[in-house]
């Protein structure tokens, strides 16, 4: 009977002069997404993977000095495009790509592709994610929304019930023969993304790169189903073919245009980030004063020295064995290490309570949900730029340690600042920055809600048609 | 064959059937007649379970069709008023999807037999439904009831909207299902066809039978007045 069924939808289907071009169009949107966005990660990493190789043959080549003066001449590091990133460019346009790393100071990660867009860019690019999360799901509503009224008006309704076919068969058929199509639309564009994804190992950087790569498929496809089962249902629940069209119209201009922009604006307005300038004011006051205010930078020294001359059974910073002003700075750097982490982590909080209303907002919104999801699985998400942004920062820590220690250590007590120097053996003892993606596991636990959010559409979907096939109006 | 026991259909306060007494036996023509909104409908929607009575029992072939919906949709064939069918499909596609719905699987040739048989010319099996006129439509809904091999035919006024040469052709089909010993139940507002082809003829106003009785026993110009005098 299913057969029937299918070979029928589908050759009512694609003998469709609508659906022909408005399938053509999504069609090729596709595929065109899937070449440029390729090609522009392609670009993208090679450009950055160059760039980090240089930075660390000069940082290597930088010839002989004094570790400090090296701490302060600094190391960079680039954020490398995720693989899979050309389906999803995520918050990668907006956010950051490069950030120095220098002695004594956290810097900024500098230089978004949205920083040399035009304000264009703020309606979204012609991604891979944009065609399959804002226009498929309208190709899908014009490819349902008559599904079951068009049949109820032209009397095939009837005729199908008559001949012995339950209402609950007709819509289970109609979606399963839908999702087909739809699968059909986007198989092409699929088989060139993994031909292009595994023509080449990536795998240095990414791990799990095919697990994500059909998690990722798999929620598309979960995010399409619920808007087949959505269009269906509201079709058969519809008196007129064009009733059912400017419902789910409605639905599809609530989920894609009203609620993403009314949720980021709600969010930031529950949970308000500081400015980058507070942000900085409070961590150089916290500095100076100490983190409970009550503890100078000068009287910390003080203590310090006292402790060190303490320790070593001498009387003067002459006499001791090691370097002072190495061990210092490191204390130093240590003490701004602790409040820059606290006031971070204040300011991660806000985000990820910002995150958190966009997540809660995903089970109302399944098109927020797959956001969340597509991006986390692609690495271009909030989570990834954190990681990014920490790992950057460890390395630098590593590297000022590296010079300060080395000073305290071999700089001797005596010998003039000019004098001390090390050479490439020494740089080349600092390991090459190395970020390494989040794994799968890591990801889903991260996006929990947004899967969680998916699935419960998904479900309800089809509960809703188990439970309610039978109240459909046949006449 | 088919049994309505004191039928009742109400929509609010409104009774589209009401208390309606019927049995159909096989080879039997039933044409029901009646003005608009009379009921007829509602009555043939009743024994295809598109729509639940509110009180009475209503069984195809003494299965509960209420009860039994799917079981009793195996014994039926129904052709509705002005059937559309799939425009982007042809005739012979039409009718193998119906059939196939109905779990039946027929080979090319005996679906074009089936179209013959129902008087729709062998060029127009394979023209897109779209092109099709009324009449050519209502022909394949013929074949998709001559293929179910039905016992029981449910028809909403099925010769509305033809000329007149289909609409005889469509009687001489419903003799030769009579002689096969199909029960048909028809609606109507032919009254001469169902005076020509009709066995039986009930007379419905405002969900009522009021008038109940065998071709036989009534001429033409007695069967109108005696319409109209219902209906007046």
């Amino acid at each position: 009977m299913f057969k029937y069924f299918f070979i029928k939808e589908l050759k009512e289907t694609l003998r469709d002069a609508r659906f022909q071009v408005m399938g053509g169009l999504v069609f090729i949107l596709l595929i065109t997404a899937t070449l440029v966005g390729y090609r522009g990660f392609d670009q993208l990493q090679q450009m950055r993977k160059q760039a980090q190789q240089q930075v660390r043959q000069e940082w290597v080549g930088q010839g002989n000095k004094h570790p400090h003066s090296a701490a302060h001449y600094g190391h960079m590091a680039f954020k490398p495009k995720p693989t899979l990133s050309f389906m999803d460019f995520g918050l990668d346009s907006f956010t950051g790509m490069v950030v120095y790393m220098e002695a004594h100071k956290q810097n900024d990660i500098l230089y978004s592709q949205a920083q040399d867009s035009t304000s264009l860019i703020r309606f979204g690019e012609m991604t891979i994610a944009f065609v399959l999360q804002m226009l498929m799901p309208l190709l899908i509503i014009f490819l349902v929304f008559a599904s079951i009224t068009r049949e109820r008006e032209g009397g095939t309704l009837k005729m199908m019930v008559s001949q012995g076919v339950s209402t609950r068969k007709i819509l289970l058929y109609k979606i399963s023969s839908y999702s087909f199509i739809t699968l059909l639309l986007f198989l092409p564009a699929f088989l060139i993304a993994s031909t292009l994804l595994f023509r080449q190992s990536h795998t240095a950087l990414q791990t799990h790169l095919t697990g994500k790569f059909f998690t990722l498929l798999s929620a598309y496809w979960a995010y399409f189903m619920i808007f087949i089962v959505l269009s269906v249902l509201i079709s058969a629940f519809s008196k007129t073919s064009r009733m059912a069209l400017v419902q789910l119209l409605g639905v599809w201009i609530f989920f894609c245009i009203l609620m993403p922009k009314a949720t980021a604006n709600i969010a930031d307005n529950l949970y308000t980030a500081p400015a980058k300038y507070e942000f900085d004011d409070v961590i150089k006051k916290k500095v100076e004063a100490g983190i409970d205010g009550h503890n100078p930078s000068d009287k910390r020294f003080e203590a310090l020295k006292q402790q060190t001359l303490k320790k070593y059974g001498v009387d003067s910073i002459a006499k001791l064995p090691i370097n002072f002003s190495g061990l210092a700075m490191q204390v130093g750097e240590e003490y701004t290490d602790q409040v820059y982490d606290q006031e971070f982590k204040k300011v991660q909080q806000v985000f990820k309570s910002q995150n958190r209303v966009s997540e809660v907002a995903g089970l109302i919104n399944p098109l927020l949900a797959i956001r969340q999801v597509s991006m986390g699985l692609a690495g271009t998400d909030y989570h990834h730029h954190v990681k990014f942004a920490t790992e950057a920062e460890n390395y630098r820590r590593k590297m000022v340690k590296m010079a300060n220690n080395d000073m305290m250590v071999n700089h001797k007590p005596g010998i003039a600042y000019k004098d001390y120097k090390v050479g490439r053996g020494f740089w080349e003892s600092l390991p090459p920055f190395q970020y390494k993606m989040a794994s799968l596991n890591e990801i889903v636990q991260q996006n929990l809600w947004g899967i969680a959010a998916l699935l419960v559409w998904f479900l309800g979907g089809f509960a809703l048609i188990l439970y309610r096939s039978s109240s459909i109006s046949i006449v | 064959m088919l049994e309505a026991k004191d039928l009742t259909k109400t929509y609010g306060n409104k009774v589209a059937v009401d208390r309606l007494n019927l049995t159909i036996q096989p080879g039997d023509i039933f044409c029901l007649l009646g003005a608009n909104g009379a009921g007829k409908t509602t009555t043939i929607n009743l024994f295809l379970n598109f729509i639940t009575p509110t009180e009475g029992q209503i069984s195809i072939k003494g299965i509960d069709v209420v009860a039994n919906p799917l079981e009793t949709k195996k014994h039926l064939a129904y052709i509705p008023e002005n059937l559309m069918l799939y425009p982007n499909l042809n005739g012979l596609e039409n009718l193998e999807y119906f059939s196939g719905l109905a779990g039946k699987s027929f080979s090319r040739d005996a679906l074009v037999n089936f179209l013959l048989e129902a008087g729709l010319q062998e060029d127009a099996h394979k023209k897109r439904v779209s092109k099709y006129s009324k009449g050519m439509r209502q022909k394949v809904g013929i074949a998709i009831a001559l293929a179910k091999n039905a016992e029981v035919l449910l028809l909403d006024e099925p010769t509305s909207g033809l000329d007149p040469k289909a609409s005889n052709e469509f009687a001489a089909l419903l003799q030769k299902l009579k002689q096969q010993q199909v029960a048909t139940l028809m609606a109507t507002h032919d009254l001469f066809r169902a005076k020509e082809t009709g066995t039986h003829i009930g007379i419905m106003k405002e969900g009522q039978l009021v008038e109940q009785l065998t071709t036989q026993e009534i001429d033409h110009s007695d069967l109108e007045k005696l319409y109209l005098q219902h209906m007046n």
